[in-house]
C-alpha cells in the first residue's frame, strides 16, 4: 500500500495499520459487497487507510482487528447511503451515456459489435430477473435493481426482513444458475 | 451452512456491524473455495448493480409490450429465459469382490508441525493433524480406527456393510460413510460432523449415546458429560489447509495448538493472560509472523526466553 504523502515524509505506522495490511484482502471483499464495482472497493480501502493514518500510531489500542472492522462497518454504511443519493441524481444521466458491459459502465461511444454484445446482456439479465418466482422477482426488484434497504423491502412488500433475506439470497442462486454460460 | 449469496445477502443489512466483518473474515478463511465462490457471487451482484436501470427499462418495456398483445388477443409468443430441465443421472459401476484378507493393523505418527494425508485401502482420506496418532485395522466386516492422542479429519468411503468406527478414549464413533472431524486432546474430546450422521457411543455401558448431523459438534469433558453445539465445520476443518478458527477461545489453548505446530514453544506465565479470548482466524505461515496476527488481536508483546518464547501483556 502506498501513503497518500509524498517523498521524505515518514510513514505513517502502528498496529492499527498491521492489521490494515493483514486483512486487506478479506476487508476488500467485505466492502465490495455494496460497492457497485471492485475499483469503487479498493478506492473504500484507501479512504480506510487515510482514516487510520490519521489516528496517531502511539494511540493505546487494545483490540486493532475489532477496531478495524467496526471503522470498516461504517465506512460501508455511510458510503452507501451517500452513493444511493448520487445514484439518484446520477441515474437517468447513466443511461443515456453509458451501456453496461460484464458488470462495468462503458462509454456510449462503443464499436457498434459491442454494443449489441452489451444489448443482448441486457436482454439475458432482464429476461432471468422475469423468469423469478413472483416474491423473489419483488424483492430483487425492490432491494437489489431499485436500490431499496432491505427494511424498506419488507415494508414494500408487507413481510419480515428475515423473509426479504431469504427471497434475495433464493433469487441469486437461481439468477447465477440460470446466467451460467 | 453460510454460502457465498447468503454472505453477500447478509452484509446488505442495514445494521452491518464489526462483527460481521468478523464472522465474513472466519468463513473466507476456513475454506479457499468460499472466496471464489464470494467473488463469483460478487461478479453477478455488480453487474445487475452497474446494469440496473437498463434492466428495469427493458423489464418496464416489456410490460408495455406484453399489455399490447393481450389487448390485440391471442399471441404466439414465448416466454423469454424460461430454462430447460435438467436431468441429474446417478451412476454407480462399482462392483466389489469379497475380502478374504486377514485384517492387518496399520500405524501413522506425526510430530511437530507435521500433517499427513494418508488414504485407506478402502478409498476412505484420513488427514491427520499434527502430533496425532492413529491405528487402522480392516477387516471383511468392519473398518476400526483408533485415535490415540491426537485430531484427524475423517472422509469416509460409503459402505453400509463395513461400518466404519474410531475409537478415541472413552467413546466410539461409528458412521457408515461420512466427512468428520475427531479431535482427542487431554482431557477433551470432541466430533464435529461435516457429512452424512454420525453415532458417539460412550465405551463403557453407562453413559448417553449421541446422534450427530452435519453442522453439530459434540464435546465430552473429563467427567464423561457431552454437549452439542451448532457449527460451521468449515471452522473445525481449517487447520487442513493451515488456519486455525477460534470463537471466544482462551489464549492459554490457543497457545496450546500451536505448539504442536511449531517446535520453538510459546509460554504464557500469567494465568490471568492465559484466559483472555480470541476470536478470529490464525494463518499458520511463519511463527513469527503468528505472533504478530496475536498482538493485533490481544494486547501482548513476544520476549525470548529459556524455552523460546513468552507471551506478556502489553
Amino acid at each position: 500500500m502506498v501513503p497518500a504523502g509524498s517523498s521524505g515524509q515518514v510513514e505513517p505506522h502502528g498496529p492499527l495499520l498491521d492489521a490494515l495490511i493483514e486483512k486487506r484482502e478479506s476487508l476488500l471483499l467485505f466492502l465490495a459487497a455494496r460497492t457497485r464495482c471492485m475499483a469503487t472497493a479498493e478506492d473504500l480501502i484507501q479512504d480506510l487507510y487515510l482514516k487510520v493514518a490519521a489516528i496517531d500510531a502511539e494511540a493505546e489500542v487494545r483490540a486493532p482487528v475489532a477496531l478495524l472492522y467496526r471503522m470498516a462497518a461504517n465506512l460501508m454504511v455511510d458510503h452507501v447511503r451517500s452513493a444511493q443519493r448520487a445514484s439518484r441524481r446520477n441515474g437517468q444521466w447513466r443511461m443515456e451515456t453509458a451501456t453496461s458491459l460484464g458488470g462495468e459502465d462503458v462509454a456510449g461511444d462503443l464499436p457498434a459489435d459491442e454494443v449489441v454484445v452489451a444489448r443482448e446482456r441486457i436482454r439475458q439479465l432482464a429476461d432471468a430477473v422475469a423468469a423469478l418466482p413472483p416474491k423473489m422477482g419483488q424483492a430483487f426488484r425492490l432491494h437489489k435493481l431499485e436500490g431499496q434497504s432491505q427494511a424498506e423491502t419488507a415494508r414494500a412488500m408487507g413481510v419480515s426482513v428475515k423473509m426479504i433475506e431469504q427471497h434475495i439470497q433464493a433469487a441469486m442462486a437461481n439468477l447465477s444458475q440460470r446466467l451460467r454460460s | 451452512m453460510a454460502d457465498a449469496n447468503a454472505w453477500l445477502v447478509r452484509l446488505q443489512r442495514d445494521d452491518v456491524s464489526g462483527d460481521d466483518a468478523l464472522d465474513f473474515e472466519i468463513w473466507l478463511a476456513a475454506d479457499a473455495g468460499n472466496a471464489v465462490a464470494y467473488r463469483r457471487a460478487l461478479a453477478l451482484w455488480h453487474e445487475f448493480e452497474a446494469s440496473a436501470d437498463a434492466v428495469l427499462a427493458t423489464l418496464a418495456d416489456d410490460g408495455r409490450k406484453l399489455r399490447a398483445e393481450v389487448r390485440r388477443g391471442p399471441t404466439r409468443r414465448w416466454l423469454a429465459g424460461a430454462g430447460g430441465f435438467a436431468i441429474a443421472a446417478g451412476l454407480a459401476v462399482a462392483v466389489v469382490g469379497p475380502m478374504v484378507s486377514e485384517p492387518s493393523v496399520q500405524t501413522y505418527a506425526t510430530g511437530k508441525g507435521q500433517h499427513q494425508r494418508v488414504t485407506l485401502a478402502d478409498g476412505s482420506v484420513v488427514d491427520l493433524n499434527a502430533e496425532t496418532r492413529l491405528s487402522v485395522s480392516f477387516s471383511g466386516k468392519a473398518r476400526q480406527v483408533t485415535l490415540g492422542d491426537g485430531e484427524a479429519i475423517f472422509d469416509v468411503v460409503h459402505d453400509a456393510a463395513r461400518p466404519f468406527t474410531v475409537a478415541a478414549s472413552s467413546h466410539t464413533v461409528r458412521v457408515v460413510g461420512t466427512q468428520f472431524d475427531v479431535r482427542n486432546r487431554g482431557d477433551d474430546l470432541s466430533v464435529t460432523v461435516a457429512r452424512g450422521k454420525v453415532e458417539v457411543r460412550p465405551t463403557a455401558s453407562s453413559g448417553r449415546t449421541f446422534l450427530l448431523t452435519p453442522g453439530q459438534r459434540l464435546d465430552v469433558n473429563r467427567s464423561g458429560t457431552g454437549s452439542l453445539s451448532a457449527v460451521d465445520p468449515q471452522e473445525a476443518f481449517g487447520w487442513r489447509s493451515g488456519r486455525l478458527v477460534y470463537r471466544a477461545e482462551p489464549l492459554a489453548n490457543v497457545v496450546a495448538d500451536l505448539n504442536r505446530q511449531y517446535v520453538q514453544q510459546i509460554e504464557v506465565s500469567d494465568p490471568q493472560l492465559g484466559k483472555m479470548p480470541i476470536t478470529g482466524v490464525i494463518v499458520l505461515d511463519g511463527q513469527a509472523a503468528v505472533i504478530t496476527r496475536l498482538s493485533l488481536m490481544l494486547p501482548i508483546r513476544s520476549v525470548p526466553s529459556a524455552e523460546g518464547l513468552l507471551l506478556l501483556r502489553k
